[in-house]
């Protein structure tokens, strides 16, 4: 994503900005973020602005789960450049769920695992669940590893792997098939 | 009269109980549906239908709770349950779609499309976190069997708000620690929780202040321990800060008896007085009315009474109380008159 300020250089960090009278999140390279931020003109009165290695600037007023994304795209932001990614799911994009603190739907966290690994680590200081398994959930999760492996090893061409997972899938499904003294 | 109310004090340090410092605990679990939107981004026909899944599978599993769209209660009502830590500011802001279910003997409460589509709590009273725990984890096994809950092997349950994301568990406490604020030891305290990744808040919860010295005291992590070891954990360390405020009480009457007295009578006499009392004035005297009475120091007053009155005296159990619909400065004389009338007999020992 280009810098909407300069329109040249890759953005790299979010600043806020009066346009019209109205406060809004522009997404800028470094250079812009600084000039921004020396400018009393460009900088909103009340608008705080956040610029990567800037310590001495004001305060974001952004909610916790802001700032806490802030730091994650400050870290992801420079290696890969980011775009307004949407949610396949909710619709939801990037800056729409960070303004308001709050995901789509569930499936926004795989949409947004980069960033929100990132803030989730931050967050708990920890990225794996080790509490209550809820059993219905558990085995369709596991169901639609099966399908996506399956459907892999189909278009691989690796058909005794495929054949594996359709047994396995198929156990799923039927628990007790292949049990000993099953009726064939 | 130093020296009675010194002797007077001595003795009743001996009876400093966690009874009226750990006031109440609570475990919520946040739970969310595969392939709903979360409330906030949900439309009102995709809450109305969370809402409709919800109250399927708790008319098989808890057919004895009541069940029921806020929008189905009174306005006054509402008020009631907020001011009673049953359901949140935010589900009572809910247009539509947000509902509420409640077990009988008030041991569980759900809220549905709060910020979360189930908000699953139990309550208990003191420390008595285990309890409140197995209250909603019972629960919540039972709805599990029939909702398909949004949940990765990984992250565990998602949330609407990662802050919660994992085990989606908050346990809390309910806290009153005027003497260690009266010695000036509360920030401390603070801030060695915070350093523990503990969450200190208001009664009110999130975004509240401290009113009456009365603390929230949560776990701030979700994901990476399992359920049992956070309700462990929170405990564990609520109860260290119940000993700290024991031991900061009976400094109080040992070192500084005149401190601990200017504070009571100064708060007996307001409330026997005063002919207007907001509802954050009225919580600083009672909290202090607390501490008197838990340390057995007024006449006629116990400290389940004050905790009454701390509920009744707030805008929504007044009105219900009083029968009408009052505007704030009505209010405020009303609350005054009340808690006047309440306090008449009471009389500082000694």
């Amino acid at each position: 994503m280009k810098c909407e300020l300069c329109h040249k250089a890759e953005a790299e960090t979010a600043i806020q900005k009066k346009v019209d009278g109205e406060d809004q999140e522009l997404y800028v390279c470094g250079s812009c973020a600084r000039e921004a931020l020396r400018s009393d003109e460009t900088l909103a009165a009340s608008g705080p602005a956040v610029a990567p290695g800037d310590s001495s600037q004001r305060l974001s007023a952004l909610p916790l789960m802001g700032m806490i994304l802030d730091a994650a795209f400050e870290i992801v932001g420079r290696t890969v450049s980011f775009s307004d990614q949407t949610c396949p799911v909710c619709g939801i994009t990037r800056s729409e769920y960070r303004k308001a603190s709050r995901l789509g739907c569930p499936a926004c966290y795989e949409a947004f695992a980069k960033e929100l690994d990132v803030a989730v680590e931050e967050m708990h200081r920890s990225l794996q669940h080790t509490g209550k398994t809820p059993e219905k959930a558990r085995a369709l999760w596991q169901r639609r590893q099966l399908e996506q492996a399956l459907d892999s090893a189909v278009k691989g061409q690796r058909y005794e792997e495929a054949i594996a997972l359709r047994d396995q899938l198929r156990k799923l499904e039927k628990p007790d098939a292949g049990r000993e003294g099953d009726p064939a | 009269m130093l020296n009675l109310d010194m002797g007077l004090l001595s003795k009743k340090a001996r009876r400093v109980s966690d009874d009226g410092i750990a006031m109440s605990c609570r475990v919520r679990l946040a739970r969310n549906l595969a392939g709903e939107r979360f409330p906030d981004w949900a439309t009102e026909h995709d809450r109305e239908r969370v809402l409709g899944k919800v109250r399927d599978a708790l008319r098989v599993e808890a057919p004895d709770f009541r069940v029921g769209p806020i929008s189905a209660c009174e306005e006054q009502d509402r008020e009631i349950l907020c001011e009673a830590h049953l359901i949140s500011k935010d589900l009572l802001e809910r247009s539509a779609g947000g509902g509420m279910a409640y077990a009988a003997d008030g041991s569980v409460c759900v809220m549905i499309n709060e910020e979360d589509h189930l908000r699953i709590q139990g309550f208990s009273g003191g420390l008595n976190m285990e309890t409140a725990w197995q209250a909603a984890d019972a629960l919540d096994t039972r709805l599990e069997a029939h909702l398909d809950y949004a949940w990765s092997p990984r992250l565990g349950y998602l949330t609407a708000c990662p802050s919660n994301v994992g085990t989606g568990l908050r346990a809390s406490a309910m806290v009153h620690l005027l003497g260690l604020r009266l010695l000036g030891e509360i920030e401390a305290v603070v801030r060695g929780l915070e350093r523990m990744r503990l969450l200190v808040r208001g009664m009110g919860g999130e975004g509240s202040e401290a009113a009456g010295q009365i603390y929230q005291i949560s776990n701030m992590d979700s994901l990476g321990s399992d359920e049992r070891t956070i309700v462990q954990r929170v405990s564990r360390i609520c109860a260290e800060v119940v000993r700290q405020e024991r031991n900061a009480r009976e400094r109080l009457i040992q070192e500084s008896p005149l401190v601990l007295l200017d504070c009571l009578a100064r708060s007996l006499s307001v409330l026997q007085n005063a002919r207007l009392l907001a509802t954050s004035e009225a919580l600083e005297f009672l909290s202090a009315m607390r501490l008197g009475t838990s340390l057995g120091l007024f006449t006629r007053m116990k400290v389940s009474d004050v905790d009454k009155l701390i509920l009744m005296m707030q805008p929504g159990h007044l009105q219900k109380c009083l029968g009408m619909t009052l505007t704030p400065d009505e209010r405020d004389e009303m609350r005054a008159e009340y808690l006047r009338r309440k306090m008449t007999n009471v009389k500082l020992k000694g």
